[in-house]
């Protein structure tokens, strides 16, 4: 294909993209002219190119839809449903000739006498049986009795066709390369809405009218042109691959070159430019999520027409920003549960307004960051989900036995949903409720490290969150020993670590058999011992040799504790792929080259459970252990580490959370008055507000006691690791939401954990290390301060 | 290719082929460096548990992980516990590394040495080679590139 070609396609699929989220609005707004200009500019823009590029159907095709919208962007004709509906067909038939061009590089043979047919019958005023429009389009027809482009040809006679007017092609082709779509709105508005007086003049000759147009408008597209450019997705892979080898390439660099000073100060540039490039990088990437959401408008209106339902659309946070490949990812299952809201959610109009609600339903979509996260939430005010209704089916497809339906409470009842094979409908429609639906939405959800959560109440309506991942590329890892081996372990699917000293081991690992057991706060987790698994006929210690550490996961619904010989730090690790012979194994997602140099395979815990036979009904223990007993109205569920540190209680968001050390008090070095622990050679401020490691150091020292141990809990700051001083780490919880009495708003910094209001420690307040220029100055008095 | 068809062609013309010499315990194995991407001295590969037992382990190769093919246990030899050496060969579906014991020089070799693979060796063998060239003082058995590919072997 030659680049014009291509060129052309891009343009055009970008124009038709513009048509439909303008269509969808014109809906609501049919009077605006800036609306109207901009669906005549796209079509308009096809025609003239097509004609240049000789692709025939399509020109065809689009000087008909041309036709229609050139009466309706002149007020002959008015905006309502019948005509949005051929307007949308035209965009379909437009599209799908584009996608034959892009795949075959011809226009293919398909007939499209049907649409254009229905496009000219539009044109007819007459089928209005008394439109406002009438008049107006029966004037332009008296005025101009012989065939100037628009009106005149269509409105006389219904059954001519567009094409004996090719003449009048030629001289507006090469115009709209001057007037790039982006630009509408500085069209004058009058020029849309016309007197009839002004018609003639503005049916006669178009060129006239755009041409000040565009002349207007260049200046600023001048602009907007030369500041952005077109990158080919494959190149931008590249660079991404590229720069997570210079990631590689520094963290070894920063390894080798720890203990020489003389590097130390180039190799910190060599950390942080490669950190300011990698962020870059990534954010070239970015893409706002309005580009899948300006998609739902569609969808929403098509449903809503095809079910008999009335729905009103609600976007939020569209320039919310997410990896093109990401994005890629999420459209089906975002798709799909726009669709479940529609069909299983909100109630026909009927149905609404006997409950006393209003008629006309909402549907939300909302995207934010959260952290490292983009949240996406799909939220109607329809039915909700009748946990009853789900307990009954789910003991009826035998997703669960009877006796256990009974004991499940409302949350844990709801994470049924997203078993494969399941579906409440009632009947099943074409929309959706053939038993394919959340699962996928969770499969395809968690093939990118993201997580849907679920939220329901019978009769206000049900949020579906879906939890994103900034970046695929980079992730977190836990670095684990096994079988003399580093491996990988991505922490989205980690939930916490349990070390098993050799000495307990015998107790605190309980067998059935041949099936090994772990009792977690009460509960039993099944066990998978890496080594056992990798290498099934090795000999392997028993856990009563050495030291063994579980890692509980949970993923796809599966939970259970993956028991590996030792841990070492977490990693950001760059996933590189296998090939097709190792992805085969199903073990590994890919591989990685450690700070050391050394390759490491990334474990994939999902398969892990499937070799292992995990069974995915362990999901509603997972569930009911982390929401805890009492917080059946924890609509957050964010979850906290809870911990106690001088006598109080407080809570650390768990995602922050790296890890949890016990550190020798002597460790403990101070700067001024700063404690700080120097951790392999990277230096790590202690928060210590609470006062404990002040309480411990005050008391008279031995060096008995300087070898005390005190806890720090490590946490992620921004990019920075910060420790907090505390006496105890008491439990994790699910957090609820508070709300101020009167205002109704959602507090900051507290959360109810276990019933009991609890402040958040604010990582963010932790005050950062000295760096750069001035650090000697803020250093020295730091000491002087402290003295 | 024009050149080719300006020049008059001798007949049977015996051209000159370059084969990369690798050396497995005792025996020299030629590689047509056509299919050679780059030879990477002295590597310890990452072993791979469950893999094909052919897998020889991975390898960190510009920016990429590599899975290299062991010739030794093709070919049934006992494990080499030393260093190896890697030729990075280039395949269909992307590239691959060749375990072997060293690499030696490049040689120059005329097609009209060339014999195909004797009738007595084995199946296996018989895949993998293609052929030997005849040299002044030993033979060279040639590998086939294409039939080393890990996916291939599968």
């Amino acid at each position: 294909m030659d680049e014009l070609t291509r060129e052309f396609l891009i343009e055009s699929q970008e124009g038709l993209d513009r048509m439909e989220r303008c269509l969808t609005d014109l809906e609501a707004r049919p009077q605006d002219a800036a609306l109207l200009g901009e669906i005549f500019r796209s079509v308009h823009t096809i025609k003239g190119t097509t004609g240049f590029l000789g692709f025939k159907r399509l020109e065809k095709l689009a000087h008909a839809g041309e036709n229609l919208l050139g009466l309706l962007r002149d007020g002959k004709l008015t905006a309502d449903r019948s005509l949005i509906t051929g307007l949308l067909q035209l965009l379909d038939g437009l599209r799908s000739i584009l996608k034959f061009i892009e795949t075959e590089a011809s226009e293919g043979e398909g007939e499209d006498t049907a649409l254009i047919e229905r496009l000219e019958e539009l044109q007819t005023p007459a089928r209005f049986p008394s439109g406002q429009d009438q008049p107006i389009g029966t004037q332009a027809k008296a005025k101009h009795p012989v065939g100037t482009r628009t009106g005149a040809p269509s409105a006389s006679a219904p059954s001519v066709t567009p094409s004996p007017l090719p003449a009048l092609s030629p001289p507006v082709a090469p115009k709209p390369r001057q007037a790039p779509p982006e630009q509408v709105l500085v069209t004058p508005v009058a020029e849309a809405i016309p007197a009839p007086a002004a018609q003639s003049a503005v049916a006669d000759s178009e060129t006239d009218v755009s041409r000040p147009r565009a002349q207007a408008t260049g200046a600023a597209a001048g602009t907007a042109a030369e500041s952005t450019l077109r990158v080919d997705v494959v190149l931008l892979n590249r660079m991404m691959n590229l720069v997570g080898e210079l990631v590689l390439t520094r963290n070894q660099v920063l390894q080798a070159t720890a203990s020489d000073p003389n590097m130390t100060l180039l190799s910190r540039r060599l950390d942080m430019v490669t950190a300011d490039l990698r962020e870059n990088v990534m954010k070239a990437r970015m893409q706002p999520v309005s580009n899948i959401f300006s998609k739902m408008p569609r969808i929403v209106r098509d449903l809503s027409q095809s079910l008999g339902r009335r729905v009103r659309l609600q976007v939020e946070g569209q320039d919310t920003e997410l990896d093109k490949s990401l994005l890629e990812a999420i459209k089906d299952p975002l798709t799909h549960a726009v669709r479940n809201s529609l069909d299983h959610g909100i109630e026909p109009p009927e149905i609404r307004q006997a409950a006393g609600k209003d008629p006309e339903g909402t549907l939300k979509l909302r995207a934010s960051h959260e952290g490292s996260h983009v949240i996406i939430e799909v939220s109607d005010d329809g039915a909700g989900i009748a946990v009853e209704k789900v307990r009954l089916k789910a003991i009826e497809r035998g997703v669960i036995a009877p006796e256990r339906a009974a004991q499940l409470g409302e949350r844990e009842l709801l994470q049924l949903i997203f078993l494969p094979g399941f579906s409440t409908a009632a009947s099943v429609t074409n929309v959706s409720g053939r038993g394919v639906g959340m699962d996928v939405v969770r499969t395809n959800v968690e093939k990118i490290g993201g997580k849907v959560e679920i939220d329901s109440r019978a009769g206000r309506g049900t949020t579906l969150r879906l939890r994103i991942p900034l970046t695929l590329a980079i992730i977190p890892a836990l670095i684990v020993r096994s079988v003399n081996q580093s491996f990988a372990l991505p922490q989205g699917a980690l939930s916490e670590l349990v070390h098993i000293p050799p000495e307990q081991a015998g107790k605190a690992i309980e067998w059935i058999e041949a099936a090994p057991l772990y009792r977690l706060r009460g509960k039993l987790l099944p066990l998978v011992f890496l080594d056992r698994l990798l290498m099934p006929s090795g000999e392997h210690k028993s856990a009563s040799e050495r030291d063994s550490f579980i890692a509980v996961l949970d993923v796809d619904g599966r939970r259970y504790g993956l028991v590996v010989d030792g841990l070492a730090d977490p990693e950001e690790i760059v996933v590189k792929p296998l090939s097709a012979v190792l992805k085969s194994i199903g073990l590994y997602s890919g591989a990685t080259v450690l700070g050391n140099a050394d390759l490491a395979l990334i474990l994939d815990p999902g398969a892990i459970a499937v070799k292992a036979g995990v069974a995915m009904i362990a999901d509603q223990d997972a569930a009911g252990s982390a929401a805890g007993e009492n917080d059946s109205n924890a609509v957050s569920g964010m979850e906290y580490l809870l911990v106690e540190a001088a006598g109080r209680r407080a809570a650390v968001p768990l995602a922050d959370v790296l890890r949890i050390e016990q550190i020798p008090l002597s460790r403990i070095e101070y700067i001024g008055y700063r404690p700080v622990l120097n951790f392999e050679g990277q230096l790590m401020p202690i928060e210590d507000s609470s006062g404990v490691l002040a309480a411990a150091e005050a008391t008279p020292s031995t060096q008995a006691d300087r070898e005390e141990k005190i806890i720090v809990v490590v946490c992620r700051e921004g990019n920075r690791h910060v420790g907090i001083a505390v006496s105890q780490v008491l439990d994790v919880a699910a957090g609820g939401d508070l709300f101020e009495a009167g205002t109704s708003q959602r507090t900051g910094g507290v959360t109810l954990l276990h019933d009991r209001v609890t402040g958040v420690v604010t990582l963010a307040g932790v005050q950062p290390l000295p760096a750069g220029e001035n650090a000697h100055e803020e250093w020295n008095q730091m000491a002087e301060t402290a003295s | 290719m024009s050149t080719a068809t300006v020049l008059p062609r001798k007949e049977k013309a015996s051209t000159l082929v370059e084969v990369c010499s690798v050396r497995l315990a005792e025996t020299w194995f030629g590689v047509p460096i056509t299919h050679i991407l780059e030879i990477v001295g002295s590597a310890r590969p990452q072993p791979v548990p469950l893999a094909p037992a052919y897998v020889g382990g991975l390898v960190h190769y510009r920016g990429d992980v590599l899975t290299t093919v062991s010739l030794r246990q093709l070919l049934g030899l006992p494990a080499n516990d030393g260093a190896q050496a890697i030729l990075v060969l280039e395949s269909v579906a992307g590239c691959f590394g060749l375990l072997v014991d060293a690499v030696g020089e490049v040689l120059t070799v005329s097609s009209s040495d060339h014999e195909p693979n004797p009738s007595i060796l084995d199946q296996r063998r018989k895949s993998l080679f293609a052929g030997a060239y005849k040299l002044k003082d030993k033979l060279l058995v040639m590998l086939d590139p294409e039939q080393l590919d890990p996916l291939r072997l599968a």
